[in-house]
């Protein structure tokens, strides 16, 4: 069975045609989507400019970023979740749009870039915690973040337009 | 009053750059997300604080001084990208009642939180714990009240 196929079955499935007609779903599963968006944009956008130097900078990087872990996280899980009931109610629509597979490629890129963070320059954060802002390698993962995210954030509302 | 401008406005629509081109609505929506993003984002983190979950070794009204300057640029972001796509077809919007509903809570959770959550995140004696709770959670449903008006609009539209 092709992408394609599985996508159109999907499409008629009974889930994806109450997802997509009922009066409920969408505004409920879009504001979950964009709260998320908030919750973990704020999160990530905090983090990201403590370590620029632009925000917090009193604060250890450390203490922002392991504080505001627990809280990433649950946004990230939320926003995941949301994301794919709602690739669910317009499976078919997703599949033919490019900004759908755009999107994807940048989620993976973010996940990449905040592992290879938190594998590398993060791993010897303790030699910099407190400096106003943090060595030029950890500022070049924190701004790739930042233009990922933003990138995203355009991806996704772009699915819907084509 | 609000009548009579929309009225005008709709007379030149055509000429406006985001009714020329199929593509700046979506993009300057999107400049409006990201804004969206940092301003609930900021404020979440700010309310998070408030209830104590999240930033505790941290004091809240310090916490509340440094994200001021993001909280304003955030709204900045907001007010240039908000008006604008309202400008694509005002007169559609101010009959919009999910539009109205947005504008309703946008105003109350702005008040709200220039009043109340700075007045409680700035003292320097932080009220006891539930009443920091209780401001929290009222901001943050204000705010998923704009967020619910804002989605709403467009499915507003198309079931009209």
């Amino acid at each position: 069975m092709s992408l394609h196929s599985a996508a159109q079955w999907l499409t008629d499935t009974n889930l994806s045609t109450a997802l997509r007609e009922d009066p409920y779903p969408y505004p409920v599963l879009g504001t979950i989507h964009v709260l998320s968006i908030a919750l973990f944009g704020g999160m990530v956008a905090m983090g990201n400019l403590r370590v620029l130097g632009y925000a917090m900078r009193d604060v250890p990087v450390s203490q922002v970023i392991d504080q505001f872990r627990p809280w990433k996280w649950t946004g990230f899980a939320i926003l995941a979740a949301s994301g794919v009931v709602l690739t669910l109610s317009e499976p078919i629509d997703c599949y033919k749009s490019v900004f759908f597979w755009i999107s994807l490629v940048l989620l993976a890129l973010v996940g990449l870039n905040a592992w290879l963070f938190h594998s590398g320059i993060y791993r010897r954060v303790s030699e910099w915690d407190t400096s106003a802002i943090a060595p030029p390698s950890a500022r070049r993962w924190a701004w790739l973040s930042l233009v990922l995210w933003i990138a995203l954030v355009f991806a996704g509302r772009l699915i819907a337009f084509g | 009053m609000i009548a009579e401008i929309a009225q005008a406005a709709n007379d030149s629509l055509s000429l406006n750059p985001i009714n020329r081109w199929v593509w700046v609505f979506p993009v300057v929506e999107s400049i409006h997300i990201c804004g969206f993003a940092l301003l609930v984002g900021t404020i979440a983190v700010l309310d998070l604080r408030l209830s104590d979950l999240c930033l505790t070794r941290q004091s809240i009204n310090r916490l509340a001084e440094v994200l001021a300057p993001w909280i304003y640029l955030g709204i900045a972001i907001q007010f240039v990208t908000g008006p604008y796509l309202f400008s694509a077809s005002p007169h559609d919007y101010v009959h919009n009642p999910s539009f109205r509903m947005k504008m309703m809570f946008l105003a109350a959770a702005l008040i709200f939180h220039f009043t109340v959550v700075r007045g409680t995140a700035g003292k320097t004696e932080p009220l006891a714990p539930v009443w920091r709770r209780l401001v929290a959670v009222v901001s943050m449903g204000l705010w998923i009240g704009v967020i619910l008006g804002g989605l709403g609009i467009g499915f507003w539209a198309v079931n009209d």
